[in-house]
């Protein structure tokens, strides 16, 4: 069945994203409980921010040490917590495809789970309340947040089949999905064909490769999302956002919820009501969006926020 | 009156209350908190007054006969499905198959109903004061719908018998359906019924009923059965 959430704060770069996806996942659980996991969009990294998964096995330490090495040898590389398996590496502007090459030849097990400037995406086997204990994901501030809760149908239940997907090669671009592809295996065979490699068997992952390639084509997400209305079969609610676009689409035939609440400061979206009476203010208008339903919100200009030395200081 | 504190309770329990409250012979009961939670207020079988205030989630007031219902907020997924008899009235908007298969009884929607509304309804009556969503009356085989505003693609797809009324536009017909004006009757008609919610009737409505083409396999309409399938 699985649970999808997003939140999106349209004209604030710190809002409380993580702990209001967590409280909408939370009551989702019980669409799902087998992975769990959160993508948001906080601030702007100088270079890149890349999470990696080291390994499948117990993963050595030496194994850190040498995605480090290879990452530190494109750019400098600042090693920070991240909590559950996963790496965290801050590196200097480079070249994102090579970059991954570079983390992921270090072993066929090793993936990189998100890349991106502002985009970070934390994922575990379990249920979302998992997240909490080992991300600590209620303090998370950013723009916007995507979130998923697991009933696999199809294909294993491990950390690189949990969801959201990063579009990898694509930096910040990321989603999460409710629902079937039919036509997966298909596409799949005409991207292998042209070099593009799957890190699982969910068919899930492909709609973020399939907006990658129609991004990198010039196309922009509102684009792309009407597009795959008509490209994609089966059953589809989704999310989907970079760093300044957020949106969701919906399959032709109306097949999966999806419940839209919109206000003047705040856009939040879940597959069932319940999970918005959980993380928002009383008052808000929930709509189910309709079949072939496609919406995209555009981040306003922020003002940089004037950080406050002193306690209190506000600016 | 007696009210229900959904908060820090299992809809099992929640529904129990209830039933004991109406065991015990009331007949006006509030439900507070309930989170847009699922199956609220399901299987009523007797003639009692029962607010919810707040949204619910999948399945409210289904399969109930004789309950009268309302919703202050928004429904999700087959509310009131099933039912025999009595009223639903949602304040907000409904999501898919809202009123699915009922056989009587009175289904208000005061805002939008997405998908599916009315679905293999078999009796009663579908009142959607907003717009609804693709498929409205799919395959519904009696009873009424009155949408007052426009009507999503494939209006009453493959409908056997029933009527479907729209005040706005329709986006699409569904397959073997016939569409001509609502008789000044039918229109004084919806009026009144309208009337009872505090519902203003559009000007006019268009009525959809059945053509009947698919009630029997006809090799020369094999188009049209290709169509509906």
């Amino acid at each position: 069945m699985c649970g999808i959430v997003g939140f999106f704060a349209k004209s604030d770069d710190a809002a409380p994203v993580g702990a209001t996806v967590l409280a909408m996942l939370s009551a989702l659980g019980c669409r799902g409980p087998d992975s769990a996991g959160i993508a948001w969009w906080g601030r702007a990294a100088d270079g890149l921010v890349v999470r990696v998964k080291p390994g499948d096995g117990a993963e050595s330490a030496a194994r850190r040490r040498e995605i480090t090495k290879r990452a530190a040898a494109l750019g400098r590389v600042r090693v920070s917590p991240a909590g559950g398996s996963l790496l965290r590496l801050d590196i200097a502007k480079v070249d994102p495809t090579g970059l991954a090459r570079a983390i992921e030849g270090v072993g066929s097990d090793v993936e990189v789970v998100s890349m991106g400037q502002r985009l970070e995406i934390v994922k575990q086997v379990g249920a979302p309340q998992g997240l909490e204990r080992d991300f600590g994901v209620s303090k998370l501030r950013g723009s916007h947040a995507l979130g998923h809760t697991r009933l696999s149908t199809e294909s294993r239940v491990d950390l690189s089949h949990s969801q959201p997907f990063w579009a990898h090669g694509y930096p910040d671009l990321a989603i999460v999905h409710n629902g079937h592809i039919t036509n997966y295996h298909r596409l799949r065979r005409l991207y292998e064909q042209e070099g593009v490699r799957f890190y699982t068997e969910n068919d899930s992952e492909i709609i973020g490769l399939y907006l990658a390639r129609k991004l990198s084509a010039g196309a922009s997400l509102g684009d792309a999302l009407r597009d795959s209305v008509k490209e994609l079969d089966g059953s589809f609610s989704y999310l989907a956002a970079t760093g300044d676009v957020f949106g969701f689409a919906k399959d032709p035939f109306c097949l999966k919820p999806l419940i839209v609440a919109e206000s003047d400061g705040v856009v939040a979206i879940a597959n069932e009501e319940v999970a918005l009476a959980a993380a928002l203010p009383a008052g808000y208008r929930a709509r189910e969006a309709g079949a072939s339903a496609v919406s995209v919100w555009q981040r306003a200009a922020v003002a940089p926020r004037r950080r406050s030395s002193g306690a209190g200081k506000a600016a | 009156m007696k009210a229900v504190n959904c908060a820090s309770r299992s809809v099992r329990e929640i529904n129990q209350i209830i039933r004991g409250l109406i065991a015990d012979g009331e007949d006006e009961i509030l439900v507070q908190n309930p989170g847009a939670r699922h199956n609220l207020a399901v299987a009523i079988l007797r003639d009692v007054a029962i607010t919810i205030d707040g949204s619910v989630g999948y399945y409210a007031g289904g399969m109930s006969d004789g309950v009268r219902l309302t919703i202050r907020g928004s429904a999700g997924w087959g509310v009131a499905e099933c039912m025999l008899s009595g009223t639903v009235v949602v304040d907000g908007h409904a999501g898919n198959g809202a009123a699915a298969s009922i056989r009587g009884g009175t289904v208000v929607i005061r805002g939008d109903a997405a998908a599916r509304a009315g679905i293999a309804m078999k009796g009663g009556l579908l009142v959607v004061n907003g717009d609804t969503g693709y498929m409205t009356g799919f395959m519904m085989q009696r009873g009424r719908i009155v949408v007052c505003g426009n009507a999503g693609p494939a209006l009453a797809d493959s409908m056997y018998e029933g009527t479907v009324f729209v005040g706005g536009d329709i986006a699409e017909l569904g397959n073997d359906t016939v569409v001509s004006d609502a008789t000044p009757e039918e229109h004084a008609e919806i009026r009144e019924t309208l009337a009872r919610y505090g519902m203003k009737a559009p000007e006019a409505f268009r009525k959809v009923v059945s053509g009947r083409k698919l009630w029997n396999y006809d090799k020369k309409e094999l188009d049209a059965w290709k169509a509906a399938f």
